[in-house]
């Protein structure tokens, strides 16, 4: 590779000072060859660059995560979970029924004590406020991402999220105090739980999704 | 740096046995990286094969991830390494004939479309011509857009010797579109 085109290129990765930019750039504009080789190179570079990008497929996420190997979970986070983490519950009719019962008698007993103290009853009637509760998810990628939880019954529709400027995505709802199984939707095809999830937790198809606490005011 | 700390913090709880949480790693960097190892490999079906490859090897080499460095830069060196070795066990390079012309294309017409793909078609079967190390060169500086430093610490390679690399693989490049060019009048 000769002087000249040696300089071109540190030119084009910017290299120059700007003496010996403007050196180059005369010569470019006095040699008719090296104006044909610089126009040719800033074609190349210009094609690569501009250069179409193709979409990964929608299956690209859930196939990567179906074939990763299986990580037994460290001691502590299993002994974290243990006590913190949060459970599904399974149930039968027998035991729904016998447990029905327990509360229709606890809660008969606890109206009994609330008819008999005014004062106890007066404060159980304050509502429960709803309090507004704003979720982000980093994907400057994404072109569509909604938010899907037991809170819109899994709705992806319902859930569509806001894009911001710096590529994150972002939703308010109006939540009442409780906990709340959450997941977003990225392009409409992959489920991915939050990563600023407090916890997660099972949804029974061998999958997590993110929990959300919102607590009373 | 919010979101490098977020990706430290989704790296750990991986490590710790949370894996449901890579997804959101896939999700952020599946595109990218697919694009990187289509450019290398120059089929669509071998880049998914090599880009989900590389996403499987991150995990499992987790551990070896330091806090520090970038998880995106640590995945191009991941797919660049694996398409590097398809490469060599391919050992196939394309004729510059099937090289085809390279043009301008504008405009939003259903003609300008079908142009772009041919330049895109083109662009690719020129590369496909390069030799593994000259075509990695192109794709993470033109095509990625890392600068020198990045793909030192992608490639293991010093900046320097970078910039020859690059400076020969784009000279090559022009060349086979000048002589395509020629060629097709």
């Amino acid at each position: 590779m000769d002087r000249e085109l040696r300089r071109l290129h540190e030119l084009l990765d910017g290299g120059l000072s700007p003496e010996e930019e403007r050196d180059i750039l005369e010569k470019v504009d006095s040699d008719e060859l090296l104006r044909r080789e610089f126009d040719s190179l800033v074609g190349a570079i210009l094609t690569l660059e501009t250069c179409e990008r193709l979409p990964a497929d929608a299956s690209f996420t859930a196939e990567v995560m179906k074939r990763l190997p299986v990580r037994q979970k460290l001691l502590r986070r299993r002994i974290a979970d243990f006590f913190i983490g949060e459970r599904v519950l399974r149930w039968n009719v027998a035991a729904a029924a016998t447990t029905a019962i327990v509360i229709l008698f606890a809660s008969i007993l606890l109206l009994h004590t609330h008819w008999k103290d005014p004062s106890v009853a007066q404060n159980a009637s304050s509502k429960e406020a709803v309090e507004k509760v704003t979720i982000t998810f980093h994907a400057p990628q994404a072109k569509t991402v909604a938010l899907a939880g037991d809170f819109n019954k899994w709705s992806v529709e319902e859930g569509a999220m806001k894009r911001r400027p710096d590529g994150s995505w972002t939703i308010e709802l109006p939540l009442k105090p409780g906990i709340y199984n959450y997941m977003f939707v990225v392009d409409g095809e992959g489920w991915v739980p939050d990563p600023r999830a407090e916890s997660y937790r099972d949804d029974g198809f061998g999958r997590k999704n993110a929990v959300l606490r919102v607590n009373r005011i | 740096m919010i979101m490098q700390e977020e990706e430290y913090s989704i790296i750990e709880r991986c490590r710790e046995g949370d894996s449901e949480l890579y997804a959101v790693l896939v999700e952020r960097y599946g595109n990218m990286i697919y694009n990187a190892a289509y450019r290398m490999v120059g089929d669509p079906e071998t880049a998914k094969d090599m880009a989900q490859e590389s996403f499987i090897a991150a995990y499992s080499a987790l551990r070896e991830f330091r806090n520090g460095s970038k998880f995106s830069t640590w995945l191009y060196s991941i797919v660049m390494n694996k398409c590097k070795d398809h490469l060599r066990l391919r050992k196939a390079t394309v004729s510059l004939d099937d090289v085809a012309e390279t043009t301008a294309c504008r405009g939003q017409t259903p003609e300008a479309a079908l142009c772009a793909k041919q330049t895109a078609n083109s662009l690719q079967a020129a590369l496909d011509t390069l030799p593994g190390e000259y075509r990695e060169v192109l794709v993470l500086k033109h095509m990625e857009g890392l600068d020198y430093k990045e793909m030192e610490t992608v490639l293991g390679v010093s900046a320097n010797t970078l910039k020859v690399r690059t400076h020969r693989a784009r000279e090559l490049l022009r060349k086979y579109l000048v002589e395509r060019e020629y060629r097709n009048g």
